[in-house]
């Protein structure tokens, strides 16, 4: 269990890991070495609903940071998500293609969606928030809607 | 409101839901067209707002809940009025195991949303004749 950050609005707490980098769409980048795991934050699970499918990118595919790399139907909507490292992707979670709740259940963790062997991570993260960033961005869009 | 000798069924009140709306759907297929000897209708609503009647017909009778998202307010409503769930399906788990029939709309289901509605109104009409024992079925 990583150490998080978190933000409470009504009855939602949204929490953040520390240990990982996001972009603005809510998909996180952790990196062990060149090898970067990406998933999709706790607001954005909590924001989006219940999730139905996911489609990522198979294994061998070359991907940018920046552009579509999966996407996720939740019983809400269907979203591309944008990837936040270029590389070529080396896995991707097979367990949620019978288990997409993992995302839910756990997106910090067994939800993950893809690793991705990095061409550039430390310009890919010099974009990216930290998640300090992160937090102020998520509660900006909490109160937003409510 | 309560029957002795039929299956209480409790779908999501989820207004302005599309997976509420397949719920619905599919209960009001279920007791009206498919199992109408042996099904009734509770609604969530009356058990949340603590209806005697509804509570009563829960408490004394075997229980499905079909609910539109992972948050189950019917199977949790259904226990709150002391009732026990005899059989939980999710209109979510349907759609997953048919994903050409994906639901769109909210008064008015899609096409997709009409046949998932009426896929998961004959997986709980199934039950409710295992439910009866088969005797009605």
């Amino acid at each position: 269990m990583p150490e998080e950050l978190t933000y409470t609005q009504d009855k939602f707490t949204f929490h953040v890991a520390t240990d990982r980098y996001y972009n603005a769409a809510g998909v996180w980048a952790k990196a062990e070495g060149n090898l970067i795991t990406v998933g999709v934050s706790d607001f954005f699970q909590q924001h989006n609903g219940d999730v139905a499918f996911v489609d990522v990118a198979e294994v061998g595919t070359a991907v940018s940071a920046g552009d579509e790399f999966a996407n996720i139907e939740t019983i809400k909507v269907d979203i591309e998500l944008p990837g936040p490292v270029s590389g070529v992707v080396a896995a991707v979670n097979e367990a949620l293609e019978l288990q997409a709740e993992l995302i839910n259940q756990d997106p910090y963790g067994a939800g993950w969606l893809a690793r991705v062997e990095a061409s550039d991570w430390t310009s890919d993260r010099a974009a990216l928030m930290t998640p300090q960033q992160y937090l102020e961005h998520v509660k900006i869009q909490a109160q937003a809607e409510a | 409101m309560s029957n002795p000798k039929r299956i209480i069924i409790v779908p999501c009140s989820g207004i302005g839901k599309t997976y509420g709306t397949v719920s619905r759907e599919a209960a009001y297929e279920v007791i009206e067209e498919l199992r109408p000897q042996t099904s009734q209708l509770v609604p969530l609503s009356k058990l949340v707002l603590g209806d005697e009647e509804a509570r009563t017909a829960v408490s004394e009778n075997q229980v499905i809940t079909i609910d539109g998202c992972s948050l189950a307010c019917a199977a949790k409503m259904v226990e709150v009025g002391d009732g026990s769930v005899a059989k939980e399906f999710a209109v979510l788990d349907a759609y997953r195991r048919h994903r050409k029939l994906k639901p769109r709309g909210i008064a008015e289901l899609n096409e997709g949303g009409q046949q998932l509605a009426h896929v998961l109104a004959e997986e709980v009409a199934e039950v409710v004749d295992e439910l009866q024992g088969g005797q009605d079925a």
